[in-house]
């Protein structure tokens, strides 16, 4: 195995680094379209994420891009059995825009501090996922959402991916001109558009790349630092669907300095949640 | 770790990928840098062109290094491009190739018994492994489909599925694993958080083989993934590298 600098050496002997944890910033949780996952219940999750010291997970309920009335419920259930290792992304579906004010209320509900070793609440931002909702990202059915989220300066984490129309770079653009406080994560890193990705992040100091598949892409990581610099790029999964330890790896390939692989796996997202890592 | 990369190649294939490998020096670089200490490898112009340009520019570049192992392309035998079923086998054993890609799609051709003349049978009776990649079929169906169609007549080949889509897969292959003692799948795309432990669970750790879809794929992804499953140290050597090691011993040419 690659044998450069000392995060490498440590994961690959021990399978986690001590002093490099992990913020794994796009995971799920429970079922979905009866995909066979082996760890998707929290028992099962807390046991990979201690071996390879991922310190915190954000996920969203598989259930919630469905129903979001109830997957979001069982997420705080969720959030509120392990304060002090999950936090929450609140999904909005703008195919019931009709409960988007309720859902919004839900959310101010949650707003409450839970578990002992930090004061971010149990849900960090909101979920969007265009291409499964099929309603682009500069759609208006967002926008209550986005309202919220820009007036209280809340992350949005919204899967994007190559292909304008739907939730790609140039959706990201506009949204992120439109709403200039909404921390902007690029979920999938606009997966495909990689070099156009990169500049709407670099372009706006509030909009990020997140990693999630992104990172299985030989070159695509070297492309997004160039362009838009370690200090914007996130780390995440879409656990249970994929192992941090393959993510991990392909981190560990990729040709950057450890200070890169430290900004990317643990430091940008503590910056931007707030998450404790002691 | 003695890694035996089972599914990597190089070349200039028409739309290339984001981080190309070029030449088999860039391939050997990135093998180096990995640890990795061996690698079954193919050309790109096996299936871009033709394995009769391929399986040459393969062997030729694999010539005098012996990390790099040469795999060919295989073609129908009723046009002649590769010889007769026998000349090809003849070719395959004084060039020392052990192991063979299909392109069914690509080459236009139906992988059956009927179209690949005596071939297949070869294969099965000498321990000769076919890999297939996933993409090569549109579907992931159709590819699975496919394997199940070959493995039904043949049910002793060496088949291997590699590159397998990384988003939930486990109901296509699983059934074959469970009906076809030699059906195999490599880990270069086996993302799954415990997968490789649940397919080593059910089906034997020899089921698995080791690979990167290099340059597709960085290597160290399937390499840490593999490195911490939480699986025996013997079964997890058999994965990355013992079981192609024997695999290839045991061809009979």
């Amino acid at each position: 195995m690659i044998n450069e600098g000392r995060i490498t050496r440590e994961f690959v002997a021990h399978g986690r680094v001590d002093d490099c944890p992990v913020i794994d910033t796009h995971a799920h949780f429970g079922p979905y379209q009866a995909i066979y996952f082996p760890r998707h219940r929290p028992e099962r999750v807390l046991h990979t994420m201690d071996a390879c010291n991922v310190r915190w997970l954000i996920i969203s309920g598989h259930a919630a891009l469905v129903d979001t009335v109830r997957g979001n419920r069982e997420v705080a259930e969720v959030v509120a059995a392990h304060p002090d290792r999950i936090r929450g992304y609140w999904v909005v579906n703008p195919n019931y825009p009709e409960q988007t004010a309720r859902a919004l209320d839900g959310f101010e509900a949650e707003q409450t501090t839970v578990g002992q070793t930090s004061t971010v609440p149990a849900f960090v931002g909101f979920k969007f996922h265009p291409n499964g909702h099929a309603v682009p990202l500069t759609d208006d059915r967002y926008v209550p959402a986005l309202e919220y989220a820009d007036a209280r300066g809340l992350p949005v984490l919204s899967h994007t991916w190559a292909g304008k129309g739907m939730s790609s770079y140039a959706e990201v653009a506009a949204i992120a001109e439109r709403f200039p406080n909404v921390r902007f994560l690029m979920g999938h890193a606009g997966y495909g558009d990689w070099v156009d990705s990169a500049k709407v992040a670099r372009d706006h100091e509030h909009v990020y790349l997140e990693l999630t598949a992104a990172y299985s892409v030989r070159g695509s990581l070297e492309i997004m630092i160039e362009h838009a610099g370690s200090e914007k790029i996130l780390f995440g999964t879409d656990h249970p669907w994929f192992d941090p330890r393959y993510g991990i790896g392909c981190i560990l390939s990729a040709y950057m300095t450890d200070e890169d692989r430290r900004n990317i796996l643990y430091r940008n997202a503590q910056r931007l949640f707030g998450l404790p890592l002691e | 770790m003695d890694w035996f990369d089972c599914n990597c190649w190089y070349g200039v294939p028409k739309s290339p990928p984001l981080a190309p490998a070029d030449t088999v020096e860039v391939l050997g670089s990135e093998l180096q840098r990995a640890g990795i200490v061996r690698a079954l490898v193919r050309n790109a112009a096996i299936w871009e062109e033709s394995p009769e340009v391929g399986n040459r520019l393969t062997s030729d570049d694999c010539a005098g290094d012996e990390r790099l192992v040469p795999a060919w392309g295989i073609l129908p035998p009723h046009t002649g491009e590769l010889g007769d079923v026998s000349e090809f086998l003849a070719a395959m054993r004084a060039a020392g190739v052990r192991a063979l890609w299909a392109y069914p799609a690509k080459h236009r051709y139906v992988l059956n018994t009927t179209t690949m003349g005596g071939l297949l049978e070869e294969l099965q009776d000498r321990g000769i492994q076919l890999f297939l990649a996933r993409r090569e079929l549109p579907g992931a169906m159709e590819v699975y489909e496919l394997a199940d169609r070959l493995l039904a007549d043949f049910p002793r080949l060496q088949l291997v599925a590699t590159a397998h889509g990384s988003w939930g897969e486990d109901r296509l292959f699983r059934p074959l694993m469970a009906r076809y003692p030699h059906f195999a799948v490599d880990t270069s795309r086996y993302e799954l958080d415990g997968g490789i432990e649940a397919i080593c669970r059910a089906y034997g750790p020899e089921r698995l083989l080791f690979g990167t879809n290099f340059p597709e794929t960085p290597m160290g992804g399937p390499m840490l993934t593999l490195l911490h499953a939480e699986i025996s140290d013997e079964d997890r050597a058999l994965i990355a590298g013992r079981n192609l090691r024997r695999m290839l011993e045991e061809v009979r040419l």
